[in-house]
């Protein structure tokens, strides 16, 4: 915990910070006040996207896309901490490197956390406005959505954590990750069998957070295989923990 | 007139009674009563290489605890390679380093206050918000930010960002942040580079008036002079290997340099040519410089001179320029 309060000693004064973070919640709030607008075969989708309980899937969904956003900014954190040189001073100083990585995480899991929470308010404030059914059962039933989407984001963010310890400097993290997560991991699946490749890290990190509408697609086109939520949890927090591990390995090993 | 003849013999056999054989005087030593000197940093066979880069090479060294220890060498010699493995954050590619007689570790790292090459900050947060954050991690007392900021000279700047400060300010930050826990060794890399010449001044001061309170400095510098000015002790390195180690006195205090003049020049450098001591001479500007071989000074020099007739108008003891005696150092 003194790990993190820590860290929040450097990020709160941190304009770049508030940036990013500002930036990911007034899209996800624009993305999902937009859809209310949407009109299909002129009838107005915008209330049926709000209804209780599918709403958590939508929005969960939805704000998926925008876990990128998250990345980019955990690549920041630790790669500014490679330009200014402070792991460098704070190892000398006594941290040790399992702290550094720790510390990092702890920040991962504090982000996660805070725009869930943010996620559970848009959730409400357009839930409880538009939807027609507003009882506690109905608002809790797919609530869990919510916790698979806090797994996804501490997920995504331990990546792009592990691609800023390997690369170091901000921009070309940056570059790599995007490429790695939207089209390198894409292009290597699209080789490889399905029921192999729903394994792959940001495929079993995207189940967590499925289509809405999957079932309905499944039934017009061919299934896709896909993990459900549940069954991708494990193989997750397999990754998350692996991708822990080789950011301490890289400190371990490489001179700072 | 019996006791006459004696006494040179009694004075001889007083001499021999306080000299028996086989003892000869220099054999005599008196024992110095001795505290034992702890070693603070005990470098050994210490090896780094960077691809087919030998950055050092097999070091070895001590630093004693009390001492002001110069790591001397021209940039790339090797020093900031040396001094980032003792604070662990190169690699060793072999050997092995003790801090107070034990390996690397968060204890030991609180009794070291460091800066290694550059000053690290946060550049948007403010002086005093940086201390902090290297405070928790040392566990500092808080309450001593605000006398290591007055201590060096940033008491009224501690509210200005990082990224506001002059060169001179960010190092002494940096040597500010370092003294933090109050450490009770210092580790110095290059701490007067890019400051003023007002800086360099405070800044060596402010290292005297740390060491004079009994504490331990490891200082790695390019520059002779302040490493002559500071230190006790010094190791030379050159392409990362040790050239030279030692008390500074004893490194810096060899082949002293004459310079003479007369008022005829060339009866005098007729005469040094005779002279066997003269390792060498040259006429100079303001007159003619030798070297004189070890064990011989300016009064053999003077002695010689006057029996020969020669009277010196001018004779100047002066040491070696530190750049020709480093230069030396580094050629063998």
């Amino acid at each position: 915990m003194n790990l993190l309060r820590l860290e929040l000693y450097k990020i709160l004064p941190y304009r770049t910070f508030w940036v990013i973070l500002g930036i990911f919640m007034l899209l996800v709030f624009l993305i999902f006040y937009s859809v209310h607008d949407i009109t299909i075969n002129n009838t107005q989708l915008g209330a049926a996207n709000y209804q209780f309980p599918d709403i958590w899937l939508k929005l969960t969904y939805i704000s998926s896309f925008f876990n990128t956003l998250l990345g980019i900014l955990v690549i920041v954190l630790v790669s500014d901490e490679y330009t200014f040189r402070t792991f460098r001073q704070q190892i000398m100083d006594g941290l040790s490197r399992v702290e550094l990585v720790l510390a990092k995480f702890y920040v991962t899991l504090g982000l996660a956390a805070v725009c869930t929470l943010f996620l559970l308010l848009i959730g409400l404030f357009f839930g409880l406005r538009h939807s027609t059914d507003t009882s506690a059962g109905a608002i809790m039933q797919h609530l869990d959505a919510l916790f698979y989407y806090f797994l996804q984001a501490v997920g995504f963010m331990s990546l792009a954590m592990l691609f800023g310890f390997v690369i170091k400097k901000s921009g070309l993290a940056i570059i790599a990750f995007i490429s790695y997560v939207l089209v390198l991991e894409p292009i290597i699946r699209s080789q490889i069998p399905d029921h192999i490749d729903k394994f792959f890290p940001t495929k079993v990190l995207s189940s967590l957070t499925p289509l809405p509408v999957q079932q309905l697609l499944d039934q017009a086109t061919s299934p896709t295989e896909l993990l459900t939520p549940a069954w991708a949890t494990l193989p997750a927090l397999g990754y998350i923990g692996l991708f822990l591990l080789v950011s301490y390995l890289l400190l371990r090993f490489r001179d700072l | 007139m019996t006791d006459l003849l004696f006494l040179p013999l009694l004075n001889k056999l007083k001499i021999l009674y306080l000299l028996p054989w086989p003892f000869h005087r220099s054999t005599l030593k008196i024992p110095k009563p001795e505290t034992p000197v702890a070693t603070v940093l005990d470098i050994n066979g210490l090896s780094k290489r960077y691809g087919s880069i030998q950055a050092l090479d097999a070091l070895t060294l001590q630093v004693e605890e009390g001492s002001i220890y110069g790591l001397l060498g021209p940039n790339g010699s090797g020093k900031t390679t040396t001094l980032g493995m003792v604070l662990d954050v190169i690699r060793p590619s072999s050997g092995s380093f003790s801090w107070f007689g034990t390996s690397v570790s968060k204890t030991s790292k609180q009794r070291i206050g460091a800066l290694l090459e550059t000053p690290n900050f946060y550049p948007y947060l403010t002086a005093k918000r940086n201390l902090q954050l290297a405070a928790q991690i040392k566990g500092a007392d808080p309450a001593s930010i605000n006398s290591v900021l007055d201590l060096v000279g940033l008491g009224t700047r501690s509210n200005t960002a990082f990224k506001g400060f002059s060169l001179g300010m960010k190092q002494r930050l940096a040597i500010g942040a370092a003294m933090l826990n109050d450490p009770e060794v210092l580790v110095l890399d290059e701490p007067t580079n890019g400051l003023d010449p007002q800086g360099i001044a405070e800044v060596r001061d402010l290292i005297l008036r740390i060491a004079s309170q009994g504490k331990t400095i490891v200082l790695a510098s390019h520059l002779l002079d302040e490493v002559e000015k500071v230190c006790t002790h010094m190791a030379v390195l050159q392409s990362g290997k040790l050239k030279a180690s030692g008390s500074v006195g004893d490194i810096l205090s060899a082949n002293e340099q004459l310079l003479i003049s007369a008022p005829e020049q060339q009866p005098v450098l007729d005469l040094l040519e005779r002279l066997p001591y003269v390792v060498q001479f040259r006429p100079d500007k303001e007159g003619i410089v030798l070297t004189l071989s070890e064990g011989y000074n300016s009064q053999d020099i003077n002695r010689d001179m006057f029996a020969q007739g020669i009277v010196l108008s001018q004779l100047i003891v002066r040491r070696k320029s530190l750049e020709a005696q480093f230069m030396e150092i580094i050629k063998n």
